[in-house]
C-alpha cells in the first residue's frame, strides 16, 4: 500500500474567493425577484425625475442609509453559520480566527460594491437632471462618505455578532436595562446618570459621534464639517477594526472556550 | 508499509458542567485502519471526533492527526481530514448542492471534480437542487460527498449512515470499500450499529460513560472474547470474581457465557470452581465488541 | 460470493473457502479472471485489505496467479481441492453435532441415511443446486 500523502491546507487566496461567493445573493427566485423590484424602483424614480424636470443634487454626505445597510449586514453574512458551535465554517481547514476575519472581509466586499453601484446611479441621476454633482457647499472627500460610514458600522456590527454567543438578547436586553437605569435615575435624580447620558449623546451627536461619521454633522448644522467627519471616521472605523480583531479572538483555534 | 498511528488522542477529558463526557481517553488509530468506535449515545462517541475536529476543546489532553497537533496546528490536521458530523443538517440551506461542492472544493487543493460526481451519482444526489430541499438521508449522503471528495487521509464519520434507509446505507459502505481499495485512507467511525460493519472494521475502541474500557485489533478482540459453553454441578454458585467478569446463571447445568478474558485463564479460573469448559467459540466482531459494553470488565 | 456475518471465523479464510468451494461447484474455472480487490471488497462490503489478503494466499497455494497490468486469473493448472472443501464441511457438521451431544459414528450413519432418502425424494431440485451459489 502506498503511503498517504501530506494534504495541504488552502490558500488564502482561494478562501476569500470561495467566501465572496458564499456571501453573495444565491441566484435563486426570492432574491432575483428582490433584485428585480429595486431595479424598477430606482427606474421609476429616474423617469420620475426626469418628467417632473426638477434638479436633483448630490450630496453623498446624505447617504445614511448605507450606515444602516452597514450595520444590518452580518446579520445576512453569518446566515447559517453557528459561531460559537460546531459550525461548518470551523470544520475547514483554515485557521479559525483568519476564517472569521476573512468572511467579515468577504461581506464588506459586497457592501462597497452596493453602495458604489448606489452612488453611481445618484450620480447619473443628477446629471440626468441636469444638477450639479459638484455642489458648492460638498467637498469632492465627502464622496468617500457613503463608503467609510457602512465600512465602519459593519466593522462594529461584525465585531458584536462574533463577540457575543446572543447579540439580539444583548441589544434587547440593554434597551430594556438603559430603560430601566434612566427611569430610576430620573426618580431619584442621580447625578452620575447625567453625566451617563451625556456621554451617550456625545456618541451619538458629538462632534466625533455617529452624526459625524455617518452624515458629516449635516443633521445637526446646515453645512457639512470635513474636518470632524474625517476625525470621526478615523475613530469610529478604528475602534471597529480593533474591536473586530478583538471578537475573532474569541475563535482562535487555541482558546478554551 | 507505513507504521505509526493517523490518530492519536493522548488523555483527553472533556466535562460540560458536572457531566463527565471523556475521561482520559487514550486513542490509537493506526494508519490505514477502519476503527469503529462503539458506545451508547451519550458515551462520548462525537465529543471525541468534535476535539479531533477542533470544535470542541478538551480539558485536559492532547490529540493528533498524524502527528499534527490538533489544537497548535489545527488547519493543517483538518487538511488531512474528511469529516461527517453527528447533525445531518447543513447550514449552507440557500446555497445550491453543486454550489456547495465547489465552495468546499476552495478548501482542499487535492479535490477530485470527477470523483466527486462520480460520488454524488452514485448516492443518487441530484446537484441542481438546494440545500435546504434536501431530506434527512439526502443530507447525510451529501455530506459523505463532501468529506469523500478531496481523498483525505483520514475520514472521520460520525454515524455516517444515521438516517438512511437500508437501500442507500449498504450502497454507501460498499462506496466506502471501493473507496478504501482506491485510496489509502484511515477511518474512524462512531456508530452503535456496529454490525453492518461488521466486515469493513479491524480495530475496535469502546466508550462507556467517556471512558475508553476496550481497544484492539480484530484479531485481539476475537482472542479476548469468546462465548464458553460450560458444564455446570447442580446447585453451582460461580464466585464473586468470576461474577465480576460475566457469569451469571447457576443452578442449571449448561450455561452458556460471553466472557471476556485470556482464554487460557479464564478455563482455569471456572475449571477451580468446579465447572466444565466444553467449548470456546470465538465471536463475530460485532457481538465481542458489545460484550464491552453488557459488563464491567476486570482488567 | 456470500459471507456469512455470524461466521467468527478470520474473513480472509472465508474469502478463501468461497474461491475453493467456486472451483468445486465449477462456477470459477482455470484461466477465470477473478474479480479485482475493489470489486470483491465493494461487492461484499469487505475491507479492501481482507480480500488483498485471501488472494495472496490463495496466490501462495498455487490456486490463483497475478498477470501483470491485468489482474488476478485462477491458475490453468488449478485442481478443485475438494478435500480441502469436504474437510471445511466435515468439521461444522462436527461442530454442530458435538454441540447437540451426537456421537461421531451417529452422525456419519444419518448422514449416510438422509442422503438415500434424499435421493429418492430430492429436497433440492437437481437444476439449481447444479447452478450452484455464484451471484
Amino acid at each position: 500500500m502506498t503511503s498517504t500523502t501530506f494534504h495541504l491546507t488552502p490558500r488564502t487566496r482561494d478562501v476569500l474567493v470561495a467566501q465572496i461567493r458564499a456571501a453573495g445573493l444565491p441566484p435563486r427566485g426570492p432574491f432575483l425577484a428582490a433584485t428585480a423590484v429595486v431595479v424598477l424602483a430606482m427606474l421609476l424614480i429616474t423617469i420620475q425625475s426626469l418628467n417632473t424636470g426638477e434638479v436633483i443634487a448630490f450630496h453623498p454626505e446624505h447617504q445614511m442609509w448605507s450606515g444602516i445597510v452597514g450595520l444590518l449586514l452580518p446579520i445576512w453574512v453569518w446566515r447559517g453559520e453557528e459561531r460559537f458551535g460546531a459550525s461548518f465554517l470551523w470544520t475547514l481547514p483554515v485557521d479559525r480566527w483568519r476564517h472569521a476575519l476573512a468572511k467579515v472581509f468577504a461581506g464588506w466586499v459586497w457592501l462597497m460594491g452596493g453602495v458604489a453601484l448606489f452612488v453611481l446611479w445618484s450620480l447619473a441621476l443628477t446629471l440626468l437632471s441636469g444638477g450639479n454633482i459638484l455642489a458648492e457647499e460638498t467637498l469632492p472627500l465627502l464622496w468617500l462618505a457613503p463608503f467609510t460610514s457602512p465600512t465602519a458600522t459593519y466593522l462594529l456590527a461584525s465585531a458584536f455578532g462574533l463577540a457575543t454567543r446572543h447579540p439580539l438578547r444583548w441589544i434587547v436586553g440593554s434597551v430594556i436595562g438603559f430603560f430601566i437605569v434612566s427611569r430610576v435615575g430620573e426618580v431619584v435624580n442621580a447625578m452620575w446618570l447625567r453625566s451617563v447620558l451625556a456621554l451617550l449623546e456625545s456618541l451619538v451627536e458629538g462632534p466625533y459621534g455617529l452624526d459625524a461619521l455617518l452624515t458629516a454633522r449635516t443633521t445637526s448644522q446646515a453645512l457639512p464639517d470635513v474636518g470632524q467627519w474625517a476625525t470621526a471616521t478615523l475613530l469610529w472605523t478604528g475602534t471597529g477594526l480593533v474591536t473586530l480583531w478583538a471578537a475573532a479572538s474569541r475563535h482562535r483555534e487555541s482558546r478554551r472556550a | 508499509m507505513s507504521g505509526g498511528n493517523a490518530v492519536t488522542t493522548h488523555g483527553i477529558s472533556k466535562r460540560y458542567g458536572r457531566e463527565t463526557a471523556l475521561d482520559g481517553v487514550n486513542l490509537r488509530v493506526p494508519e490505514g485502519a477502519v476503527y469503529v468506535l462503539v458506545g451508547a449515545n451519550g458515551a462520548g462517541k462525537s465529543t471525541t471526533l468534535k476535539v479531533l475536529m477542533n470544535l470542541e476543546r478538551a480539558d485536559a489532553g492532547t490529540a493528533e492527526i498524524h502527528g499534527l497537533d490538533t489544537v497548535r496546528r489545527g488547519p493543517e490536521a483538518r487538511a488531512q481530514v474528511g469529516y461527517v458530523p453527528e447533525r445531518p443538517d447543513h447550514g449552507y440551506r440557500w446555497m445550491m448542492c453543486r454550489g456547495l461542492l465547489k465552495h468546499v472544493a476552495a478548501y482542499y487543493p487535492t479535490w477530485d471534480h470527477p470523483y466527486a460526481d462520480r460520488l454524488s451519482l452514485a448516492f443518487g444526489l441530484r446537484l441542481d437542487r438546494q440545500v435546504a430541499t434536501l431530506s434527512k438521508g439526502e443530507s447525510r449522503r451529501l455530506q459523505l460527498v463532501l468529506a469523500l471528495g478531496h481523498r483525505p487521509p483520514v475520514l472521520l464519520l460520525d454515524e455516517p449512515t444515521d438516517g438512511l434507509d437500508p437501500v442507500v446505507r449498504s450502497r454507501t459502505l460498499s462506496l466506502l470499500a471501493e473507496h478504501l481499495a482506491d485510496t489509502p485512507t484511515t477511518i474512524l467511525i462512531s456508530t452503535h450499529h456496529i454490525h453492518e460493519l461488521e466486515s469493513l472494521a479491524d480495530h475496535v475502541g469502546v466508550l462507556r460513560d467517556g471512558r475508553l474500557v476496550a481497544q484492539m485489533s480484530r484479531d485481539e478482540l476475537q482472542r479476548t472474547v469468546g462465548r464458553y459453553r460450560v458444564e455446570i454441578p447442580m446447585g453451582w454458585q460461580a464466585t464473586r470474581e468470576l461474577q465480576v467478569a460475566g457469569v451469571r446463571a447457576n443452578g442449571v447445568r449448561e450455561a452458556q457465557w460471553t466472557l471476556v478474558g485470556d482464554q487460557r485463564e479464564l478455563i482455569d479460573r471456572l475449571t477451580l470452581a468446579g465447572a466444565h469448559v466444553r467449548e470456546v467459540q470465538p465471536l463475530a466482531l460485532a457481538d465481542a465488541a458489545l460484550a464491552f459494553l453488557e459488563h464491567e470488565v476486570t482488567r | 460470493m456470500n459471507l456469512d456475518p455470524r461466521d467468527p471465523r478470520p474473513l480472509y479464510l472465508q474469502i478463501m473457502d468461497e474461491v475453493r468451494r467456486a472451483l468445486v461447484v465449477g462456477t470459477l474455472r482455470a484461466e477465470d479472471p477473478m474479480p479485482s480487490v475493489r470489486e470483491l471488497s465493494s461487492q461484499l462490503v469487505v475491507n479492501p485489505r481482507t480480500v488483498s489478503q485471501a488472494y495472496q494466499e490463495l496466490e501462495r497455494e498455487g490456486v490463483l496467479y497475478v498477470r501483470r497490468g491485468q489482474g488476478t486469473f485462477v491458475s490453468p493448472d488449478v485442481r478443485a481441492d475438494r478435500r480441502v472443501v469436504a474437510r471445511e464441511v466435515a468439521k461444522r457438521a462436527l461442530l454442530e453435532a458435538r454441540r447437540s451431544g451426537l456421537g461421531v459414528k451417529e452422525l456419519i450413519e444419518t448422514i449416510r441415511k438422509v442422503a438415500t432418502e434424499e435421493v429418492e425424494e430430492p429436497l433440492v431440485p437437481a437444476s439449481s443446486s447444479k447452478r450452484g451459489d455464484g451471484k
